[in-house]
C-alpha cells in the first residue's frame, strides 16, 4: 500500500533522531495488527497502518515521558496525545506524531461474526485493504467484506479522522464520514427510565470479571499502580464479588475520565467480556459538552474544565451577574 | 478506642420529637463506644462538666455530642474535650436537631435517623487523628474597603488603636452617601458638619493611607497574612502634584458630564472635585465626558493646571499590601426606580429620588440649597412623598424593609417647610417604622408640628396635567381614593447592596445573600463577622441601616480587628490537605485546580511531586475531589473516613 510505504520510508528517517517509535505492526491474527516499537530502521518494512491498526499507541506515551518518541497517529489516537499534552502528562517537545488519513479501523467482533460459518480468524491467513473493502485469504480461498460492515462503531460517530498538531501528515486528508449527531444514541439511551437503565447496567456489569483490562488500556488513565480500584488506602473499593463493586469501579472510571475522554473506545475493545463500557464515558462526555463547551483532546488552547478552577462558568449561571 | 456519646435533648428542642434516651441505648452497641447517656443541654455549663467528668472516669479518648449544628457549638465542645485533657480533634457533632427534630415530627423515625447520624459520627470519630495546629505572625495592618461613615469609623478607630490603616474607596472623595445629605434625622443637625471633621481625621491620621478612586483587585492569602492588590484608578490628574485650586474645573469647556455626586441633579465639568469638602480634595477626570478623550483634543485644564498635574496618558497603577484583617464598608446603592411605570418610569423630570432632594436640599447643592423642580426651576408649594418605592415590595425582587426611608422621608419632609414655609408635603406611606431614640417622637412632630398630611396608602398612577403632576392614590384608612395635584414628587428609593458588591464578596471568599448584602457570621451572635476568619463588616453592606447603627458597626468591626491583631502569632487550622508523596504521580492537577493556590511542586529524586503549603490551604478539599490518586487528602476529612460515614449509613 502506497501509504504504508510512505509511512516506513518516513519512520525510517525520523528514528534517527529519536529513541522509538510507536506503530503498528503483526499482531495475533491477521484482522488484527498489535503494536510495535522501532528502535531500528532496518525493521522499518515490518510496520502497518490501516484499517487493522486498531490499537491506541498514545497508551504508551506516560510511561516514555522524557524521552523523544515518534508515534503513528489516527485521528482517535491523535486527541488522546492532545488530552495528555494538555494534562502535562507528556511534553510536546519530546514528541514526534506522524498522522496519516484513517478510514477507520476493524471491528474484530463484528468481522468474527460475519466469517464465522467459514472460518475462524486464527485460520485466515493474509488480510489486505482494497478501497471500500477488505479482502480476506481463508484456508478455502479468497473473500470480501465491505468495511462498513465491519467497521468500529466509534468511526461511524468519528468526526475528527485526521491526525490534528502533527509534525508530519502523510496522504491526503479525508473527511468525516457523516455530520451525524455523535450522541444519537446516548440519547435514545438515556431515554429509557432510569430503573430500566440501572437494569441494564446491573446486568451488564454482573458479567465484569474485574480484570481492569478497560483500565489498563485507557491512555489517559495515569494512575497505573496507584489506581483506586486496588488500592486499600483510601479504602474505595472492596474485594468483595458484587455488582455492587464492579458498577462502582466503572463509575469512578467515568467519572476520573470525565472531560478527558476522548472516546478512542479502546477500554470497551479490550473487554472480554463485552461490556458496554464507553457508553457511560460518553454520557459524561456529553455532559461536559454541553456544561462546558469542552470536547477532549481538541483544543491545544483549552483548559479541561474539570482541571481547573473558576468562580463563574459561563454555561452554569448560578447568579444573574 | 474508647468512645462517649452524649445524646443531647436540648429541652424539648430535641427531645420533642427524638427518643434521646432510645439513641443512646441503641449508640451503646456501636463499635468502640465505652459510654453512652442522654443531657439535658449539652452545652451548658453542667453539660460540659458531665462530658469532661465521662471522659475521667471512663477513660474516653474520644467524644460525640449529637445535638445542634457544629456551625454554633463545635468550638464549645471542643473546647470541653480539651479541658478533659483529650486533643480538641477527637471529638465528632452529629446534628440532629437541624438535621432531625426540628424538620419532622415522626417519633420513631426521627429517634431511627438521630441513631443513624450518630452511627455515622461514630464511625468517623474511629478514624480521627490527634491534629495540632502551627501558629504564624499577624501582619499588623488592616484594610477598610468603602469610606462612607461605617468605613471612616472603622478606619479612625483601628487607627487610634495603633494599627495601620490602608482605606480603599472606590469613588474619588470619601464620605459616601452621608456626604451627600443635606441634614439628619432625628436631630436635624448639619450632615456634614458633622461628616466633615471626620473625613479631615482620616487625611490626616498617621496611621491611615487612603487610596480614593481605588478598587481592590485581588485578595490573596488567609487571615493575619492577606495579601491585597489595588487598582488605582487613572484619575488623569497626578495627585502629587493636584492642589485642589479647582482652577481646572472652572475652565473646562465641557459642561454638560453627568454629576455622580448630585445624583444628576444639574450638570457638571468632566474634570471635577466632587465637593467643597471632599477628601482627598484632589481633581480627577471622567475621561467619559472629557473634550481630550471624546473629541481628541482640548488640553484646557492641562494649559491652566499651575503644578501642571494633568497627565492625559495617565494608566491604572497597582499596589499592593500586606494585611492582617479586612473591614468591608461598601455600603449601599439605590434601586433603580424607573421599573415602575405607575411613577412615569423615569419619564417625568419633576419625579426624583430622596437622594436628589437630598441635593436639592443642600446649601451646597447644585441649587445652593434653593429647592427648585427640575422641570422649569419652579420653587414647588406641593410635594408629595412616596414611601416604599423598591421597598417591601415581592414583585420587584425587594420584599425587604430599607429601614431608614421613613425616617428620613420625615426629616425631608420637616425641610421642605423650613424652605418653604407656605408648602405643604403629603406622604404616601405602607406603615410607619420609627423605632430607634426620639425616632417615633420625630415621626409625629412632621405630622402635627409641620402640617405634613400622611396619608396611608399606594399610588396607582401619577400623570402630568397643566404643569403639575397628578398623583392618585388610595387612602386606605379613609377607605377613599385621593388624587394630589403636585409641583414635585419624590420618592423614597430603596435600597440594595453596592454595585459590584456580590463580585468583591467573591473576592474576600465570603457569603452573600441574595439581594448582594454580605453574611454576617452569625444574625444574632457574630454581627459583624464573616464566615472567612478575619473578614469583617461595618455598615449598611450587611443590611440596610442608618448612620447611628452604621457607625456603631464600624467601631464594632474595628473592636473585632483590634482584637485580632493584638495577638502576634495566630493558629492555622491544622484542618487541611496533605499529600501522601508515595502515592502522588506528580501529575499536577491539584496544582491547577487549588483556588488558593496551596499547592507547589517539588522535586522528589528527579519526580516532581506535589506539596501543600499548610497556612495557604484553606481546607476546601478541591484538590481531594480532583486527585485521581487519592494522593491528597484532606485532614479530618479523608476519603477513609468519609467512606466509614457512607458505610455506616448504608449497612447491606
Ligand atoms: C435619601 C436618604 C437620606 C438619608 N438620611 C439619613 C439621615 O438623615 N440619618 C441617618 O441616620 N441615615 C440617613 N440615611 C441612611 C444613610 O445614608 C446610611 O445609613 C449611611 O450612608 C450608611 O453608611 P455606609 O458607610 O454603610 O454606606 P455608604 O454611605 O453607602 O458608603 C459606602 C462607601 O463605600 C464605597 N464603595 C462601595 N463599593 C466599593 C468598592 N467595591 N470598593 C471601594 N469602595 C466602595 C462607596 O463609594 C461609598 O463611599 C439616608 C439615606 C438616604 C437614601
Ligand atoms: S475490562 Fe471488562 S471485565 Fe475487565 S474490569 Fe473492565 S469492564 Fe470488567
Ligand atoms: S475511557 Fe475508554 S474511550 Fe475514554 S479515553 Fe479511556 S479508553 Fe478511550
Ligand atoms: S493530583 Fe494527586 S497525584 Fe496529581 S500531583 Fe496532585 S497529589 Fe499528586
Ligand atoms: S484543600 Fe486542596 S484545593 Fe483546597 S486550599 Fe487546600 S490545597 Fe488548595
Amino acid at each position: 500500500m502506497a501509504i504504508e510505504q510512505e509511512l516506513q520510508a518516513a519512520v525510517k528517517a525520523a528514528l534517527p533522531e529519536l529513541d522509538c517509535i510507536i506503530g503498528w505492526g503483526p499482531g495475533p491474527d491477521a484482522l488484527r495488527d498489535a503494536p510495535l516499537f522501532l528502535r531500528d530502521a532496518a525493521d522499518a518494512d515490518v510496520l502497518r497502518a490501516g484499517f487493522f491498526s486498531v490499537n491506541n499507541p498514545a497508551l504508551f506515551l506516560p510511561e516514555y515521558k522524557g524521552r523523544k518518541i515518534g508515534v503513528l497517529v489516527k485521528g482517535c489516537d491523535a486527541r488522546s496525545v492532545g488530552q495528555l499534552l494538555l494534562e502535562g502528562l507528556v511534553r510536546r517537545e519530546d514528541l514526534f506524531v506522524i498522522g496519516f488519513p484513517c478510514s477507520g479501523v476493524i471491528d474484530a467482533g463484528k468481522a468474527a461474526a460475519l466469517i464465522a460459518d467459514r472460518c475462524e480468524a486464527g485460520e485466515l491467513r493474509s488480510v489486505r485493504e482494497q478501497g471500500d473493502s477488505i479482502v480476506l485469504e481463508g484456508p478455502d480461498g479468497a473473500f470480501s467484506l465491505a468495511k462498513k460492515d465491519v467497521r468500529a462503531d466509534k468511526c461511524e460517530r468519528c468526526l475528527f479522522p485526521n491526525a490534528m498538531d502533527a509534525d508530519l501528515f502523510v496522504g491526503e486528508k479525508r473527511a468525516p464520514f457523516a455530520e451525524l449527531d455523535e450522541y444519537a444514541d446516548l440519547a435514545a439511551f438515556e431515554q429509557a427510565p432510569l430503573e430500566e437503565r440501572m437494569a441494564f447496567w446491573e446486568k451488564e456489569m454482573s458479567r465484569c470479571i474485574r480484570c481492569y483490562a478497560c483500565r489498563d488500556a485507557c491512555p489517559l488513565c495515569v494512575c497505573r499502580d496507584q489506581c483506586v480500584a486496588v488500592a486499600r488506602d483510601p479504602h474505595w473499593l472492596s474485594q468483595a464479588d458484587g455488582i455492587r463493586d464492579k458498577l462502582f469501579f466503572q463509575i469512578i472510571h467515568a467519572s476520573h475520565l470525565a472531560g478527558r475522554c476522548t472516546g478512542c473506545g479502546e477500554c470497551e475493545r479490550a473487554c472480554p467480556m463485552g461490556i458496554p463500557v464507553l457508553l457511560l464515558k460518553r454520557a459524561l462526555s456529553r455532559r461536559v459538552e454541553t456544561l462546558f463547551a469542552y470536547r477532549a483532546g481538541i483544543d491545544m488552547q483549552g483548559r479541561p474544565p474539570l482541571l481547573t478552577f473558576s468562580l463563574e462558568e459561563p454555561r452554569i449561571k448560578e447568579r444573574d451577574w | 478506642m474508647r468512645i462517649g456519646v452524649f445524646i443531647c435533648h436540648c429541652g424539648s428542642n430535641i427531645a420533642g420529637t427524638v427518643d434521646c434516651a432510645g439513641v443512646a441505648a441503641q449508640a451503646a452497641r456501636f463499635p468502640d463506644v465505652a459510654y453512652s447517656t442522654d443531657i439535658m443541654y449539652a452545652c451548658a455549663e453542667p453539660g460540659q462538666d458531665a462530658i469532661i467528668e465521662a471522659i475521667r472516669e471512663h477513660g474516653l479518648t474520644g467524644v460525640v455530642v449529637a445535638s445542634c449544628t457544629p456551625r454554633m457549638h463545635e468550638p464549645t465542645f471542643r473546647r470541653a474535650v480539651e479541658r478533659a485533657g483529650l486533643n480538641r480533634y477527637m471529638f465528632e457533632m452529629a446534628n440532629i436537631r437541624e438535621h432531625v427534630s426540628w424538620i419532622g415530627k415522626d417519633m420513631d423515625a426521627n429517634t431511627n435517623k438521630a441513631a443513624e447520624l450518630v452511627r455515622m459520627a461514630v464511625a468517623k470519630l474511629r478514624l480521627n487523628r490527634e491534629l495540632t495546629p502551627k501558629s504564624f505572625p499577624v501582619t499588623k495592618r488592616v484594610l477598610v474597603i468603602g469610606g462612607g461613615v461605617a468605613g471612616i469609623q472603622a478606619a479612625l478607630d483601628a487607627a487610634d488603636a495603633g494599627l495601620e490603616v490602608v482605606l480603599v474607596e472606590k469613588e474619588p472623595s470619601i464620605g459616601g452617601k452621608m456626604a451627600k445629605l443635606d441634614k439628619t434625622f432625628p436631630t436635624v443637625d448639619c450632615s456634614s458638619c458633622i461628616l466633615g471633621p471626620r473625613m479631615v481625621d482620616v487625611a490626616q491620621h498617621p496611621k491611615i493611607t487612603l487610596y480614593a478612586a481605588a478598587e481592590v483587585e485581588s485578595v490573596s492569602g488567609y487571615v493575619g497574612n492577606f495579601s491585597v492588590r489595588i487598582r488605582k484608578k487613572a484619575t488623569c490628574v497626578d495627585w502629587d502634584k493636584c492642589t485642589g485650586c479647582g482652577l481646572c474645573t472652572e475652565k473646562c469647556p465641557s459642561r454638560k458630564s453627568y454629576d455622580r455626586f448630585n445624583e444628576g441633579v444639574g450638570p457638571t465639568t468632566a474634570i471635577i472635585i466632587p465637593f467643597p469638602q471632599a477628601i482627598p480634595k484632589k481633581a480627577s477626570i471622567e475621561r467619559e465626558f472629557c473634550r481630550q478623550f471624546t473629541r481628541g483634543k482640548c488640553g484646557v485644564c492641562a494649559k491652566v493646571c499651575p503644578t501642571g498635574a494633568i497627565d492625559y496618558d495617565m494608566q491604572d497603577s497597582f499596589v499592593e499590601v500586606e494585611v492582617g484583617g479586612i473591614v468591608a464598608a461598601t455600603g449601599y446603592d439605590l434601586m433603580d426606580w424607573t421599573v415602575y411605570e405607575e411613577y412615569g418610569g423615569g419619564r417625568y423630570p419633576d419625579v426624583i429620588t430622596s437622594l436628589q432632594y437630598e441635593r436639592l436640599l443642600s446649601a451646597s447643592g447644585p441649587t445652593g440649597g434653593h429647592v427648585r423642580r427640575p422641570s422649569d426651576g419652579a420653587e414647588p408649594r406641593d410635594v408629595v412623598f412616596i414611601q416604599c418605592v423598591g421597598s417591601r415590595d415581592p414583585s420587584v425582587g425587594r420584599p425587604y424593609c430599607s429601614g431608614f426611608c421613613c425616617m428620613y422621608t420625615a426629616k425631608q419632609a420637616i425641610l421642605t417647610k423650613d424652605h418653604i414655609p407656605d408648602s405643604q408635603s403629603y406622604v404616601f406611606y405602607m406603615d410607619i417604622r420609627s423605632p430607634g431614640k426620639g425616632y417615633d417622637e420625630f415621626t409625629r412632630r412632621v405630622q402635627e408640628e409641620y402640617q405634613a398630611q400622611y396619608i396611608r396608602g399606594r399610588v396607582s398612577r401619577i400623570y402630568p396635567s397643566r404643569g403639575k403632576l397628578v398623583v392618585c392614590g388610595a387612602d386606605t384608612l379613609m377607605g377613599t381614593q385621593v388624587e394630589v395635584a403636585a409641583d414635585l414628587v419624590v420618592l423614597a428609593v430603596g435600597g440594595e447592596a453596592a454595585h459590584g458588591a456580590p463580585q468583591l464578596a467573591e473576592k474576600l471568599r465570603i457569603s452573600y445573600d441574595q439581594y448582594g448584602f454580605f453574611m454576617e457570621g452569625h444574625p444574632k451572635l457574630k454581627p459583624v463577622e464573616t464566615n472567612t476568619a478575619g473578614v469583617f463588616l461595618a455598615g449598611s453592606c450587611q443590611g440596610l441601616k442608618d448612620i447611628p447603627s452604621s457607625v456603631a458597626q464600624g467601631s464594632a468591626a474595628a473592636a473585632k480587628v483590634i482584637g485580632l491583631l493584638s495577638r502576634d502569632m495566630l493558629e492555622s487550622d491544622p484542618q487541611i490537605a496533605q499529600v501522601t508523596v508515595s502515592r502522588c504521580i506528580g501529575c499536577g492537577k491539584c496544582i491547577e485546580v487549588c483556588p488558593f493556590k496551596a499547592i507547589q511542586e517539588i522535586d522528589l529524586r528527579g519526580q516532581p511531586r506535589a506539596e501543600v503549603i499548610e497556612t495557604v490551604c484553606q481546607g476546601c478539599g478541591v484538590c481531594n475531589a480532583t486527585c485521581p490518586q487519592g494522593a491528597i487528602q484532606l485532614s479530618h476529612f479523608t476519603d477513609n473516613q468519609i467512606l466509614a460515614e457512607v458505610e455506616a449509613l448504608c449497612r447491606f
